[in-house]
Protein backbone atom coordinates (compact mmCIF):
# COMPACT_ATOMS: atom_id res chain seq x y z
CA UNK A 1 0.00 0.00 0.00
CA UNK A 2 2.77 2.11 0.84
CA UNK A 3 4.43 1.64 -2.25
CA UNK A 4 1.78 2.33 -3.92
CA UNK A 5 0.93 5.87 -2.60
CA UNK A 6 4.36 6.45 -2.48
CA UNK A 7 4.72 6.25 -6.19
CA UNK A 8 1.55 8.71 -6.82
CA UNK A 9 3.17 11.30 -4.80
CA UNK A 10 6.46 10.74 -6.61
CA UNK A 11 4.42 11.17 -10.01
CA UNK A 12 2.58 14.70 -8.87
CA UNK A 13 5.61 15.92 -7.16
CA UNK A 14 8.60 14.86 -9.08
CA UNK A 15 9.71 18.16 -10.78
CA UNK A 16 10.05 20.41 -7.59
CA UNK A 17 11.74 17.06 -6.13
CA UNK A 18 14.58 16.88 -8.99
CA UNK A 19 14.74 20.43 -8.94
CA UNK A 20 14.93 20.54 -4.96
CA UNK A 21 17.39 18.02 -5.12
CA UNK A 22 19.69 19.77 -7.65
CA UNK A 23 19.57 23.09 -5.78
CA UNK A 24 20.09 21.17 -2.87
CA UNK A 25 23.69 19.57 -4.24
CA UNK A 26 24.50 22.87 -5.70
CA UNK A 27 23.68 25.24 -2.87
CA UNK A 28 26.37 24.11 -0.74
CA UNK A 29 29.06 23.85 -3.60
CA UNK A 30 28.56 27.29 -4.66
CA UNK A 31 28.52 28.88 -0.96
CA UNK A 32 32.37 27.92 -0.30
CA UNK A 33 33.36 29.00 -3.66
CA UNK A 34 35.69 32.09 -1.53
CA UNK A 35 36.72 29.68 0.79
CA UNK A 36 39.83 28.47 -0.64
CA UNK A 37 42.81 30.76 0.10
CA UNK A 38 41.45 33.26 2.26
CA UNK A 39 43.70 34.29 5.18
CA UNK A 40 43.61 37.11 7.96
CA UNK A 41 40.72 38.82 9.45
CA UNK A 42 38.55 40.61 7.05
CA UNK A 43 39.23 38.07 4.36
CA UNK A 44 37.69 35.46 6.71
CA UNK A 45 35.03 37.53 7.59
CA UNK A 46 33.73 38.32 3.90
CA UNK A 47 34.52 34.76 3.22
CA UNK A 48 31.53 33.77 6.09
CA UNK A 49 29.64 37.01 5.26
CA UNK A 50 29.48 35.04 1.82
CA UNK A 51 29.05 31.89 3.11
CA UNK A 52 25.87 33.23 5.08
CA UNK A 53 24.18 35.23 2.40
CA UNK A 54 24.19 31.60 0.43
CA UNK A 55 22.93 30.35 3.70
CA UNK A 56 19.23 32.24 3.65
CA UNK A 57 18.73 30.23 0.57
CA UNK A 58 18.14 26.84 2.62
CA UNK A 59 15.73 27.51 4.76
CA UNK A 60 13.40 29.11 1.09
CA UNK A 61 14.47 25.99 -0.88
CA UNK A 62 13.12 24.04 2.13
CA UNK A 63 10.29 25.92 2.85
CA UNK A 64 9.69 25.78 -1.11
CA UNK A 65 9.95 22.16 -0.98
CA UNK A 66 7.57 21.23 1.92
CA UNK A 67 4.71 23.83 0.19
CA UNK A 68 4.73 21.88 -3.17
CA UNK A 69 5.01 18.09 -1.75
CA UNK A 70 2.31 19.26 1.17
CA UNK A 71 -0.29 20.36 -1.25
CA UNK A 72 0.27 17.95 -3.95
CA UNK A 73 0.30 14.96 -1.61
CA UNK A 74 -3.83 16.26 -1.94
CA UNK A 75 -4.50 18.09 -4.78
CA UNK A 76 -5.21 15.19 -6.69
CA UNK A 77 -7.80 13.67 -3.69
CA UNK A 78 -8.97 17.35 -3.73
CA UNK A 79 -10.33 17.46 -7.73
CA UNK A 80 -11.95 13.63 -6.65
CA UNK A 81 -13.56 15.39 -3.68
CA UNK A 82 -12.12 12.50 -1.81
CA UNK A 83 -14.12 9.74 -2.95
CA UNK A 84 -11.99 7.52 -4.07
CA UNK A 85 -9.45 7.88 -1.21
CA UNK A 86 -12.70 7.24 0.99
CA UNK A 87 -14.05 3.91 -1.07
CA UNK A 88 -10.49 2.36 -0.25
CA UNK A 89 -10.48 -0.19 2.37
CA UNK A 90 -8.35 1.49 5.03
CA UNK A 91 -9.24 3.78 7.75
CA UNK A 92 -8.86 7.70 7.25
CA UNK A 93 -6.30 8.01 9.45
CA UNK A 94 -3.87 5.30 7.73
CA UNK A 95 -4.53 6.90 4.49
CA UNK A 96 -3.17 10.34 5.60
CA UNK A 97 -0.48 8.94 7.55
CA UNK A 98 0.17 7.11 4.46
CA UNK A 99 0.24 9.84 2.32
CA UNK A 100 2.33 12.46 4.95
CA UNK A 101 4.73 9.41 4.98
CA UNK A 102 5.50 9.44 1.64
CA UNK A 103 6.02 12.89 1.40
CA UNK A 104 8.54 12.62 4.07
CA UNK A 105 10.54 9.58 1.92
CA UNK A 106 9.97 11.75 -0.50
CA UNK A 107 11.51 14.68 0.77
CA UNK A 108 14.92 12.83 2.01
CA UNK A 109 15.83 12.94 -1.63
CA UNK A 110 16.88 16.80 -1.21
CA UNK A 111 18.07 16.43 2.21
CA UNK A 112 20.66 13.68 1.23
CA UNK A 113 21.35 16.07 -1.70
CA UNK A 114 22.24 18.91 1.03
CA UNK A 115 24.33 16.62 2.95
CA UNK A 116 26.28 15.11 0.10
CA UNK A 117 26.77 18.35 -1.63
CA UNK A 118 28.25 19.57 1.75
CA UNK A 119 30.42 16.92 2.36
CA UNK A 120 31.27 17.25 -0.93
CA UNK A 121 31.89 21.13 -0.96
CA UNK A 122 33.70 20.81 2.59
CA UNK A 123 36.38 18.00 1.27
CA UNK A 124 37.42 20.10 -1.69
CA UNK A 125 38.12 23.12 -0.36
CA UNK A 126 40.87 24.17 2.34
CA UNK A 127 39.09 25.62 5.41
CA UNK A 128 41.29 28.57 7.13
CA UNK A 129 42.37 27.58 10.58
CA UNK A 130 40.10 28.33 13.24
CA UNK A 131 36.87 27.58 11.04
CA UNK A 132 35.32 24.37 10.86
CA UNK A 133 32.69 22.78 8.05
CA UNK A 134 29.23 21.50 9.15
CA UNK A 135 27.60 19.24 6.68
CA UNK A 136 25.68 17.25 8.37
CA UNK A 137 24.37 19.61 11.24
CA UNK A 138 23.42 21.96 8.19
CA UNK A 139 21.74 18.98 6.63
CA UNK A 140 20.37 17.62 10.02
CA UNK A 141 18.99 21.11 10.05
CA UNK A 142 17.35 21.57 7.16
CA UNK A 143 15.73 17.81 6.80
CA UNK A 144 14.24 19.68 10.37
CA UNK A 145 13.15 22.48 8.54
CA UNK A 146 11.76 20.94 5.47
CA UNK A 147 10.01 18.42 7.71
CA UNK A 148 8.33 20.78 9.88
CA UNK A 149 6.82 23.00 7.32
CA UNK A 150 5.64 19.97 5.13
CA UNK A 151 4.31 19.06 8.19
CA UNK A 152 2.27 22.01 8.63
CA UNK A 153 1.71 22.60 4.72
CA UNK A 154 0.42 18.98 4.53
CA UNK A 155 -1.92 19.96 7.48
CA UNK A 156 -3.62 22.80 5.40
CA UNK A 157 -3.59 21.63 2.09
CA UNK A 158 -5.21 18.39 3.91
CA UNK A 159 -8.23 20.91 4.85
CA UNK A 160 -11.14 21.21 2.95
CA UNK A 161 -11.99 25.11 1.06
CA UNK A 162 -14.42 25.50 4.53
CA UNK A 163 -11.62 25.22 6.72
CA UNK A 164 -9.23 27.08 4.87
CA UNK A 165 -12.32 29.73 4.88
CA UNK A 166 -11.98 29.62 8.50
CA UNK A 167 -8.73 30.25 9.10
CA UNK A 168 -8.47 32.87 7.04
CA UNK A 169 -11.52 34.30 8.37
CA UNK A 170 -10.24 33.90 11.66
CA UNK A 171 -7.27 35.60 10.41
CA UNK A 172 -9.24 38.67 8.48
CA UNK A 173 -11.51 39.09 12.50
CA UNK A 174 -8.00 39.52 13.73
CA UNK A 175 -6.28 42.15 11.80
CA UNK A 176 -10.36 44.16 12.37
CA UNK A 177 -10.13 43.45 15.92
CA UNK A 178 -6.12 44.96 15.87
CA UNK A 179 -7.42 47.83 13.41
CA UNK A 180 -9.84 49.03 15.31
CA UNK A 181 -8.25 48.72 18.67
CA UNK A 182 -5.50 50.61 17.04
CA UNK A 183 -7.68 53.57 16.33
CA UNK A 184 -9.39 53.58 19.09
CA UNK A 185 -5.70 54.40 20.75
CA UNK A 186 -4.83 50.91 22.44
CA UNK A 187 -2.10 49.70 21.16
CA UNK A 188 -2.44 46.25 19.92
CA UNK A 189 -0.16 44.20 17.82
CA UNK A 190 -1.94 40.48 17.73
CA UNK A 191 -0.58 40.07 14.33
CA UNK A 192 3.08 40.81 15.17
CA UNK A 193 2.24 38.20 18.11
CA UNK A 194 1.38 34.99 16.31
CA UNK A 195 4.15 35.78 14.27
CA UNK A 196 6.26 36.07 16.76
CA UNK A 197 5.00 32.49 18.38
CA UNK A 198 5.95 30.58 15.46
CA UNK A 199 8.89 32.47 14.74
CA UNK A 200 10.84 32.37 17.89
CA UNK A 201 11.63 29.38 19.95
CA UNK A 202 9.05 27.45 20.88
CA UNK A 203 7.76 28.37 17.81
CA UNK A 204 7.23 25.78 15.48
CA UNK A 205 8.95 27.84 12.80
CA UNK A 206 12.39 29.02 14.82
CA UNK A 207 14.10 26.43 12.81
CA UNK A 208 13.96 28.36 9.87
CA UNK A 209 15.34 31.31 11.34
CA UNK A 210 18.97 32.22 12.12
CA UNK A 211 22.31 31.54 10.18
CA UNK A 212 22.69 28.39 8.11
CA UNK A 213 26.35 28.13 7.98
CA UNK A 214 28.46 25.34 6.39
CA UNK A 215 31.37 27.02 7.32
CA UNK A 216 31.89 28.69 10.93
CA UNK A 217 33.84 28.75 13.92
CA UNK B 1 -33.27 -14.92 4.01
CA UNK B 2 -30.00 -12.75 5.12
CA UNK B 3 -29.51 -9.63 3.82
CA UNK B 4 -25.97 -8.17 1.97
CA UNK B 5 -27.06 -4.04 2.78
CA UNK B 6 -29.91 -3.12 5.68
CA UNK B 7 -30.56 0.24 6.58
CA UNK B 8 -33.06 1.00 9.10
CA UNK B 9 -34.37 4.47 10.21
CA UNK B 10 -31.60 6.84 8.27
CA UNK B 11 -31.87 10.16 8.61
CA UNK B 12 -29.19 12.62 6.55
CA UNK B 13 -29.18 16.23 6.26
CA UNK B 14 -27.53 17.89 3.62
CA UNK B 15 -27.61 21.82 4.16
CA UNK B 16 -30.94 23.04 4.13
CA UNK B 17 -32.60 21.89 0.75
CA UNK B 18 -31.89 18.12 1.28
CA UNK B 19 -32.02 15.73 3.71
CA UNK B 20 -32.67 11.82 3.63
CA UNK B 21 -35.68 10.86 6.53
CA UNK B 22 -36.11 7.60 8.07
CA UNK B 23 -34.85 5.80 5.46
CA UNK B 24 -35.47 1.62 5.60
CA UNK B 25 -33.72 -0.54 2.74
CA UNK B 26 -33.30 -4.03 2.64
CA UNK B 27 -30.72 -5.56 0.03
CA UNK B 28 -31.09 -9.79 -0.28
CA UNK B 29 -27.88 -11.16 -0.37
CA UNK B 30 -27.00 -12.28 -3.82
CA UNK B 31 -29.79 -10.21 -5.40
CA UNK B 32 -29.54 -7.55 -8.45
CA UNK B 33 -31.03 -4.42 -6.59
CA UNK B 34 -32.10 -1.41 -8.64
CA UNK B 35 -32.43 1.55 -7.07
CA UNK B 36 -34.37 3.47 -8.67
CA UNK B 37 -35.43 7.08 -8.60
CA UNK B 38 -35.37 10.37 -10.39
CA UNK B 39 -32.35 12.72 -10.33
CA UNK B 40 -31.63 14.45 -7.37
CA UNK B 41 -33.93 12.00 -4.95
CA UNK B 42 -31.04 11.04 -2.92
CA UNK B 43 -29.43 8.17 -4.52
CA UNK B 44 -25.52 8.76 -4.75
CA UNK B 45 -25.94 10.24 -1.20
CA UNK B 46 -28.09 6.45 0.09
CA UNK B 47 -25.01 4.95 -1.62
CA UNK B 48 -22.28 7.36 -0.32
CA UNK B 49 -23.84 6.22 3.64
CA UNK B 50 -23.91 3.03 2.80
CA UNK B 51 -20.29 2.62 2.24
CA UNK B 52 -19.07 5.20 5.26
CA UNK B 53 -18.22 7.93 2.79
CA UNK B 54 -20.57 10.34 4.96
CA UNK B 55 -21.84 10.05 8.36
CA UNK B 56 -25.67 9.87 9.35
CA UNK B 57 -27.45 11.90 11.85
CA UNK B 58 -28.96 8.72 12.99
CA UNK B 59 -30.06 5.25 11.98
CA UNK B 60 -28.12 1.98 11.64
CA UNK B 61 -26.50 0.87 8.10
CA UNK B 62 -25.26 -2.71 8.08
CA UNK B 63 -23.55 -3.85 5.29
CA UNK B 64 -22.31 -7.40 5.05
CA UNK B 65 -23.05 -8.18 8.18
CA UNK B 66 -20.75 -4.98 9.49
CA UNK B 67 -21.85 -1.99 10.82
CA UNK B 68 -20.90 1.01 8.72
CA UNK B 69 -18.94 3.37 8.94
CA UNK B 70 -17.69 1.65 11.53
CA UNK B 71 -15.95 -1.45 10.28
CA UNK B 72 -16.39 0.51 6.89
CA UNK B 73 -12.53 -0.69 5.85
CA UNK B 74 -13.56 -4.52 6.50
CA UNK B 75 -16.53 -4.04 4.48
CA UNK B 76 -14.71 -1.72 1.33
CA UNK B 77 -12.27 -4.59 1.30
CA UNK B 78 -15.14 -6.73 -0.07
CA UNK B 79 -17.22 -4.17 -2.28
CA UNK B 80 -16.62 -3.48 -5.88
CA UNK B 81 -17.61 0.33 -6.07
CA UNK B 82 -18.38 2.52 -9.19
CA UNK B 83 -19.35 6.24 -8.29
CA UNK B 84 -21.40 8.30 -10.27
CA UNK B 85 -18.30 10.81 -11.20
CA UNK B 86 -14.86 9.45 -12.25
CA UNK B 87 -12.96 9.56 -9.40
CA UNK B 88 -9.77 7.98 -10.26
CA UNK B 89 -6.42 9.89 -10.53
CA UNK B 90 -6.16 11.16 -13.87
CA UNK B 91 -2.73 11.80 -14.14
CA UNK B 92 -2.16 8.25 -14.14
CA UNK B 93 -2.31 5.61 -17.08
CA UNK B 94 -4.39 2.81 -17.16
CA UNK B 95 -1.10 0.34 -15.93
CA UNK B 96 -0.78 2.73 -13.00
CA UNK B 97 -4.56 2.58 -12.06
CA UNK B 98 -4.70 -1.08 -12.07
CA UNK B 99 -0.97 -1.10 -9.68
CA UNK B 100 -2.30 1.54 -7.00
CA UNK B 101 -6.18 -0.02 -7.20
CA UNK B 102 -4.55 -3.60 -6.63
CA UNK B 103 -2.72 -2.90 -3.55
CA UNK B 104 -5.03 -2.22 -1.43
CA UNK B 105 -7.19 -5.54 -2.13
CA UNK B 106 -5.72 -8.57 -1.11
CA UNK B 107 -8.48 -10.31 -3.15
CA UNK B 108 -7.21 -8.59 -6.71
CA UNK B 109 -7.28 -11.11 -9.83
CA UNK B 110 -4.41 -10.32 -11.66
CA UNK B 111 -5.19 -12.58 -14.37
CA UNK B 112 -8.86 -11.53 -14.85
CA UNK B 113 -8.24 -7.78 -14.52
CA UNK B 114 -5.85 -8.57 -17.90
CA UNK B 115 -8.47 -10.24 -19.44
CA UNK B 116 -11.14 -7.71 -18.82
CA UNK B 117 -8.16 -4.63 -20.24
CA UNK B 118 -7.82 -6.82 -23.40
CA UNK B 119 -11.94 -7.05 -23.40
CA UNK B 120 -12.65 -3.68 -23.02
CA UNK B 121 -9.75 -2.46 -25.30
CA UNK B 122 -8.26 -0.60 -22.67
CA UNK B 123 -4.21 0.84 -23.63
CA UNK B 124 -2.42 0.42 -20.50
CA UNK B 125 -0.09 3.35 -21.49
CA UNK B 126 -3.22 5.59 -22.03
CA UNK B 127 -3.01 8.61 -19.55
CA UNK B 128 -6.84 8.60 -17.28
CA UNK B 129 -6.97 12.36 -18.57
CA UNK B 130 -6.95 11.22 -22.25
CA UNK B 131 -9.35 8.44 -21.77
CA UNK B 132 -13.01 8.85 -23.61
CA UNK B 133 -16.05 8.55 -21.10
CA UNK B 134 -16.76 5.53 -22.42
CA UNK B 135 -13.08 4.17 -21.59
CA UNK B 136 -12.82 5.54 -18.26
CA UNK B 137 -16.63 3.76 -17.28
CA UNK B 138 -15.20 0.69 -18.47
CA UNK B 139 -12.18 1.41 -16.29
CA UNK B 140 -13.61 1.84 -13.01
CA UNK B 141 -16.20 -1.60 -13.83
CA UNK B 142 -12.90 -3.22 -14.29
CA UNK B 143 -11.32 -1.92 -10.93
CA UNK B 144 -14.74 -2.42 -9.04
CA UNK B 145 -14.57 -6.17 -11.10
CA UNK B 146 -11.10 -7.62 -10.47
CA UNK B 147 -11.26 -7.18 -6.60
CA UNK B 148 -13.60 -10.05 -6.67
CA UNK B 149 -16.18 -8.50 -4.43
CA UNK B 150 -19.11 -10.48 -2.44
CA UNK B 151 -21.08 -6.90 -3.27
CA UNK B 152 -20.87 -4.59 -6.48
CA UNK B 153 -22.53 -0.88 -5.51
CA UNK B 154 -22.92 1.07 -8.76
CA UNK B 155 -23.59 4.50 -8.94
CA UNK B 156 -25.29 5.12 -12.06
CA UNK B 157 -22.81 3.35 -14.34
CA UNK B 158 -23.67 3.26 -17.58
CA UNK B 159 -24.83 7.06 -17.36
CA UNK B 160 -23.65 9.00 -20.42
CA UNK B 161 -22.31 5.85 -22.39
CA UNK B 162 -22.94 4.76 -25.76
CA UNK B 163 -24.95 1.67 -26.61
CA UNK B 164 -21.96 -0.53 -27.23
CA UNK B 165 -20.33 0.43 -24.25
CA UNK B 166 -23.49 0.18 -22.06
CA UNK B 167 -23.65 -3.32 -23.36
CA UNK B 168 -20.14 -4.07 -22.25
CA UNK B 169 -20.10 -3.18 -18.85
CA UNK B 170 -23.69 -4.57 -17.89
CA UNK B 171 -22.84 -7.42 -19.44
CA UNK B 172 -19.63 -7.93 -17.63
CA UNK B 173 -21.51 -7.14 -14.38
CA UNK B 174 -23.76 -10.38 -15.45
CA UNK B 175 -20.86 -12.30 -16.07
CA UNK B 176 -19.54 -11.74 -12.81
CA UNK B 177 -22.86 -12.19 -11.04
CA UNK B 178 -23.37 -15.69 -12.94
CA UNK B 179 -20.11 -16.98 -11.46
CA UNK B 180 -20.02 -15.19 -8.18
CA UNK B 181 -23.43 -15.03 -6.87
CA UNK B 182 -22.16 -11.61 -5.77
CA UNK B 183 -24.95 -9.16 -4.57
CA UNK B 184 -25.25 -6.07 -6.71
CA UNK B 185 -26.71 -2.92 -6.19
CA UNK B 186 -27.09 -0.42 -9.06
CA UNK B 187 -28.61 2.85 -9.34
CA UNK B 188 -30.01 4.59 -12.07
CA UNK B 189 -32.32 6.67 -13.41
CA UNK B 190 -32.76 4.68 -16.69
CA UNK B 191 -35.69 2.37 -15.82
CA UNK B 192 -35.34 0.15 -18.62
CA UNK B 193 -31.86 -0.74 -18.23
CA UNK B 194 -32.38 -2.23 -14.63
CA UNK B 195 -35.75 -3.79 -15.67
CA UNK B 196 -34.28 -6.75 -17.65
CA UNK B 197 -31.42 -7.30 -14.99
CA UNK B 198 -32.50 -6.57 -11.88
CA UNK B 199 -34.48 -9.18 -9.48
CA UNK B 200 -35.39 -6.45 -6.94
CA UNK B 201 -36.17 -2.62 -6.85
CA UNK B 202 -36.26 0.13 -4.67
CA UNK B 203 -37.34 3.69 -5.73
CA UNK B 204 -36.61 6.51 -4.00
CA UNK B 205 -38.44 9.72 -4.35
CA UNK B 206 -37.08 13.18 -2.37
CA UNK B 207 -35.15 11.62 0.16
CA UNK B 208 -37.51 8.60 0.97
CA UNK B 209 -37.54 4.84 -0.36
CA UNK B 210 -41.62 4.92 -1.99
CA UNK B 211 -41.54 1.62 -3.15
CA UNK B 212 -39.09 -1.75 -2.06
CA UNK B 213 -40.25 -4.94 -3.67
CA UNK B 214 -39.27 -7.79 -5.98
CA UNK B 215 -39.01 -7.27 -9.78
CA UNK B 216 -42.00 -9.23 -11.17
CA UNK B 217 -44.38 -7.68 -8.12
CA UNK B 218 -43.36 -4.57 -9.38
CA UNK B 219 -43.84 -5.11 -12.62
CA UNK B 220 -46.88 -7.61 -12.30
CA UNK B 221 -48.50 -5.62 -9.69
CA UNK B 222 -49.15 -2.56 -11.27
CA UNK B 223 -51.55 -2.41 -14.16
CA UNK B 224 -53.97 0.32 -15.63
CA UNK B 225 -57.56 -0.28 -15.92
CA UNK B 226 -60.28 0.64 -18.35
CA UNK B 227 -63.26 0.96 -15.84
CA UNK B 228 -67.25 1.83 -16.49
CA UNK B 229 -69.49 3.16 -14.09
CA UNK B 230 -66.03 3.53 -11.68
CA UNK B 231 -68.08 4.56 -7.84
CA UNK B 232 -67.40 8.33 -6.76
CA UNK B 233 -65.75 6.78 -4.12
CA UNK B 234 -63.21 3.46 -4.49
CA UNK B 235 -63.60 2.54 -0.68
CA UNK B 236 -62.44 -0.67 0.41
CA UNK B 237 -60.26 -1.63 -2.21
CA UNK B 238 -58.37 -5.29 -2.80
CA UNK B 239 -55.83 -3.26 -4.74
CA UNK B 240 -53.76 -0.19 -4.16
CA UNK B 241 -55.30 2.81 -6.33
CA UNK B 242 -52.45 5.09 -7.42
CA UNK B 243 -54.33 7.47 -9.22
CA UNK B 244 -57.50 7.67 -11.65
CA UNK B 245 -58.58 9.94 -14.72
CA UNK B 246 -61.85 10.84 -16.21
CA UNK B 247 -61.56 8.90 -20.31
CA UNK B 248 -64.55 8.98 -22.86
CA UNK B 249 -68.34 9.39 -21.28
CA UNK B 250 -68.37 7.32 -17.85
CA UNK B 251 -65.17 5.42 -18.63
CA UNK B 252 -62.11 6.24 -16.04
CA UNK B 253 -58.63 5.16 -16.41
CA UNK B 254 -56.87 3.82 -13.26
CA UNK B 255 -53.95 2.94 -12.39
CA UNK B 256 -53.18 0.48 -9.36
CA UNK B 257 -50.88 -1.22 -7.58
CA UNK B 258 -50.97 -4.90 -5.91
CA UNK B 259 -53.38 -6.34 -8.92
CA UNK B 260 -54.31 -10.08 -9.21
CA UNK B 261 -56.97 -11.34 -11.78
CA UNK B 262 -59.25 -12.59 -9.33
CA UNK B 263 -59.71 -8.78 -8.01
CA UNK B 264 -61.67 -7.85 -11.11
CA UNK B 265 -64.63 -9.30 -8.82
CA UNK B 266 -64.50 -6.29 -6.97
CA UNK B 267 -65.59 -4.05 -10.11
CA UNK B 268 -68.67 -6.51 -10.42
CA UNK B 269 -69.36 -5.76 -6.82
CA UNK B 270 -69.62 -2.52 -6.63
CA UNK B 271 -71.86 -1.70 -10.00
CA UNK B 272 -68.73 -0.98 -12.51
CA UNK B 273 -67.37 -2.70 -15.14
CA UNK B 274 -64.11 -3.48 -15.31
CA UNK B 275 -63.27 -3.32 -19.56
CA UNK B 276 -59.52 -3.91 -19.87
CA UNK B 277 -56.44 -4.71 -17.65
CA UNK B 278 -53.19 -2.96 -19.79
CA UNK B 279 -49.36 -4.55 -18.27
CA UNK B 280 -47.57 -1.41 -17.73
CA UNK B 281 -43.60 -1.60 -18.31
CA UNK B 282 -41.25 -0.37 -15.35
CA UNK B 283 -40.88 2.98 -16.53
CA UNK B 284 -44.59 3.42 -16.72
CA UNK B 285 -45.20 2.23 -13.84
CA UNK B 286 -42.52 4.21 -12.18
CA UNK B 287 -43.65 7.02 -13.42
CA UNK B 288 -47.52 6.37 -11.90
CA UNK B 289 -45.44 5.54 -8.56
CA UNK B 290 -43.32 8.72 -8.60
CA UNK B 291 -46.93 10.45 -9.92
CA UNK B 292 -49.01 9.29 -7.14
CA UNK B 293 -46.51 9.62 -4.35
CA UNK B 294 -45.76 13.59 -4.93
CA UNK B 295 -49.46 14.17 -5.58
CA UNK B 296 -51.20 12.66 -2.74
CA UNK B 297 -55.42 10.94 -3.24
CA UNK B 298 -57.71 13.31 -2.15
Amino acid sequence: MFRAILYTQWKWSRFPLLLGVLVGFALPILSVQRVSGVTGYWQTRTMLASVQAWGILYPIVGTGLALLVGALAWSADHRGRHVYALSLPLPRWHYTLLRFGAGLVLLAAPVMAVWIGGLLATATVTIPTGLHAYPTMLATRFALAVFVTYALFFAMSAGTVRIAGYVLGALAFVLVVEVIANAAGAHVSLLEQIFIGLVVWPGPLDVLTGRWMLIDV
Amino acid sequence: MSSAIEIRDLHYRAGKAFEIRDLALNVPTGSMYGFLGPNGSGKTTTIRLLLGLLRPLQGTITVLGGSIPREAPRVLARTGYVPEQPHLYPSLTVAEALHFHAAFYPTWDWKWADELALQFQLDRGRLLSRLSKGEMGKLEMLLALAQRPELLVLDEPTDGLDPVVRRDVLTSVLDYVSQQNATVFISSHLVHELERICDWVGVMDRGRLVAELPMHSFKNGIKRLRVLNAPALAGDTPFVVLSRDAANGSAETWVVRGWQPPMSQWFTGVGATLKEVIDLDLEEGFVELLRTFRVPQA
